[in-house]
């Protein structure tokens, strides 16, 4: 008897985990109305994501009729994610197209995605939306989409190694020019304390398996380097080996070099690792400046200056760069805690995302789409162009 | 045999953990100046009271011979509904968290439940629920990620409870509550019928039922507890960071019962002290804080923490066999 009901509340609490797994999915929808407020800026985008997505589209809107797209985010962990969907619901009601968002719990589940991303092949949609965790892990996947016909669109986050001819394009942000946006607005406003002695600057990556994360990280290092060997210094790059070895920057010797990046890559992708990593190199009296790659990366280094009170905008403060938004970061910046950040359009994003999804199903050639990076600071952040992608 | 004895009288495995927390502060003074700082000590502290509160609430069902796997997620999932709560619906600060420590009594009274009355294996019943209150956490939510108010916005007020800033002088206020919450469960644990029941249960439940004991009661009380402190923790973990992200949480669980563990909790159930556990926790929060400080990268620290466990693993096991020995 005892054994009985042990075996029933054991399925019980298995077909609850199951309930569970899918409350993400049953969430994805109901994130939309949450976000009423970008909802209503993202009207105001979506002109320019028109003129951004290829011009044959505009045609097939109207005939996309019953078209079914399964999408797949990396997660729902920061507003950004959030902002994502709203922009692919958005676009699909206008459309009369049928998109299922999903997602993994946490960016760093890199094995549900790759189920979810199964599941979605299996269910043979018109198209997949895909903003992979892991650029390695979805090969066999997409591999396996082509062989059964479904187009597949990468967003955010692309897949160099995908196989030929199974994503049919990729609509993200030149994370790389993205995050050399960074350091080009970082570095003047340090130029003038290099030299004297040597000088660091901490780099805080939430990962490094995910291209966007890491391209970001390698494109600021290479063009705070670049810039810095223009003005005659050296500099060395120390830290996480992904990122030291795949930089492009001429590496000085750390003991001589004039200016120090250290790396920083957390075991977890939680703001209180983050903030550890975050704190061990701001707590380094030759730190200058600070650059977090991603709104969970920023956010650790704010979270670091809780109580080291080292951030800030004068020249005897250390200057800290963020990358999209979130009210954490968004306060930061108006309070001059933070120097400024690098915004992404997650909005226009996802409406390109089922735009191009659309004109694949309809058979027509896409092409890859790239979307901007934008600085911004507490100048700035109040403009027209720069207002709407500054998400909560 | 005679130090033996001397070490004993001093707090047994207490002063041993005692010593290896001063030994560590030492290790990573000597070797990284840039820990040496009022700052990092601050830092420390902050990063160590969602710890110390979880690890008193799991001290609890350790001692019974049982285990609270869903403390870590838990966590994350009463944070979320709280903070959702006051960020979205705009109720008052002080409803939230009163929400965040019902819920998490909620959750510890499921646990204690399946296990005490229904028999479930502790480690199965809690790894549902451990299942379970990450996938809640999400819903709660909406699967957004929620940042309770900030310092200097209404309803921030909470912060304060554990951090007080007078012009850019920081008082860690937080570490005064949490030892005044270590005196009060070590009474509950030595002085009251919960806590000497709990450790009847864990040293044989059969005797203990036979004297008469309600051990379904006392067994239930002790997830109860685990439940309560780890939404005690979800207050602490939203007062000192910034966005508590759903999905996250998983692995809170481990550092704090590797840090009850090492504070000399028994493994097997029946043994452990809350002083202990404090000082067992701040051994966990020293290697997280200081191994970055010597420049290990991040899978070195996790590596270097298991270790430590199994080392205090060890020494708990050897000291069982030369007991048993004697």
């Amino acid at each position: 008897m005892k054994k009985r009901i042990l075996a029933t509340l054991i399925s019980v609490a298995m077909v609850a985990s199951m309930v569970v797994g899918c409350g993400s999915q049953a969430a994805a929808p109901a994130a939309a109305p949450a976000a009423e407020a970008p909802a209503e800026e993202a009207k105001e985008e979506a002109a320019p994501a028109e003129e951004a997505a290829p011009a044959e589209e505009a045609a097939p809107a109207e005939a996309a009729g019953d078209l079914t797209f399964e999408i797949i985010v990396k997660s729902y962990q920061s507003s950004y994610w959030q902002a994502a969907v709203t922009g692919i619901n958005q676009r699909a009601g206008e459309l009369g197209v049928t998109a299922n968002c999903t997602g993994p719990n946490a960016e760093s589940d890199i094995a549900d995605q790759v189920n979810m991303l199964n599941n979605a092949i299996n269910n043979a949609p018109n198209g997949i939306g895909l903003a992979a965790c892991d650029q390695d892990a979805v090969l066999d996947s997409l591999q396996a989409a082509m062989d059964k016909g479904i187009p597949v669109v990468c967003f955010d986050s692309g897949v160099p190694n995908a196989p030929a001819g199974s994503v049919v394009s990729t609509v993200a942000t030149d994370n790389y020019s993205a995050g050399a946006t960074a350091a080009d607005n970082l570095y003047p406003a340090l130029k003038s304390r290099i030299g004297n002695g040597q000088v660091r600057i901490g780099e805080i990556n939430q990962e490094a398996t995910s291209n966007s994360i890491i391209s970001r990280g390698l494109g600021f290092i290479d063009k705070f380097a670049e810039l810095a060997a223009a003005d005659g210094y050296t500099v060395a790059v120390i830290g996480n080996e992904k990122y030291v070895n795949d930089c492009k920057a001429e590496k000085a010797d750390e003991a001589t070099a004039d200016i120090v990046i250290e790396v920083a890559v957390p075991a977890q992708t939680t703001v209180e690792l983050c903030a550890t990593e975050a704190s061990a190199i701001m707590n380094k009296s030759d730190v200058i400046g600070m650059f977090g790659s991603n709104q969970v990366a920023a956010e650790g280094i704010l979270t670091a200056n809780d109580t080291l009170q080292v951030l800030g905008t004068s020249d005897d403060t250390v200057l800290a760069a963020g990358f999209d938004a979130g009210s954490v970061i968004k306060g930061a910046i108006k309070a001059g805690t933070m120097f400024g950040a690098v915004t992404q359009s997650p909005l226009a994003m996802g409406i390109t995302t089922i735009d191009v999804l659309v004109a694949a199903a309809n058979g027509e050639s896409v092409s890859d789409v790239p979307t901007d990076g934008y600085w911004y600071n507490a100048d700035n952040m109040e403009d027209a162009s720069i207002a709407p992608n500054l998400y909560d | 045999m005679k130090q033996k004895s001397l070490i004993n009288r001093l707090g047994g495995q207490k002063f041993i953990v005692l010593l290896v927390v001063i030994a560590l502060f030492a290790f990573f003074c000597a070797l990284s100046p840039d820990f040496r700082k009022v700052t990092t000590f601050i830092d420390i502290l902050s990063k160590s009271y969602y710890l110390i509160f979880m690890a008193i609430g799991v001290t609890f069902p350790l001692i019974t011979g049982g285990v609270d796997l869903s403390i870590g997620t838990g966590l994350i999932c009463y944070s979320l509904a709280g903070g959702y709560l006051i960020v979205q619906k705009g109720v008052p600060t002080g409803v939230g968290i009163l929400v965040c420590l019902l819920f998490g009594i909620l959750i510890g009274f499921i646990n204690g439940w399946l296990i005490a009355v229904m028999d479930l294996p502790a480690f199965l019943a809690t790894l549902c629920t451990c299942m379970i209150t990450r996938g809640l956490g999400s819903i709660c939510s909406k699967s957004m990620g929620i940042c309770w108010p900030q310092n200097g916005t209404p309803g921030g007020e909470f912060r304060s409870i554990f951090k007080i800033v007078v012009n850019r002088n920081q008082y860690p206020v937080g570490i005064i509550w949490a030892l005044i919450v270590v005196a009060i469960m070590a009474f509950v644990l030595n002085h009251t019928k919960i806590g000497r029941y709990t450790f009847a249960i864990g040293s044989n439940k059969e005797a203990a039922i036979l004297s008469g004991i309600n051990v379904k009661f006392y067994h239930i009380m002790s997830y109860v507890i685990s439940g309560f402190f780890a939404a005690l923790a979800a207050v602490a973990y939203s007062a000192v960071f910034t966005t508590v992200q759903p999905g996250t949480g998983a692995g809170f669980e481990l550092e704090a019962i590797g840090g009850a563990i090492i504070g000399g909790v028994s493994a097997t159930g029946g043994a452990g002290s809350i002083e202990g556990t404090l000082i067992g926790v701040f051994v966990i929060c020293l290697l997280k804080t200081g191994l970055p400080f010597i420049g290990l990268q991040a899978n070195w620290q996790q590596i270097i923490t298991g270790l430590v466990l199994i080392g205090a693993v060890l020494v708990d096991i050897i000291k069982r066999k030369k007991e048993e020995a004697v």
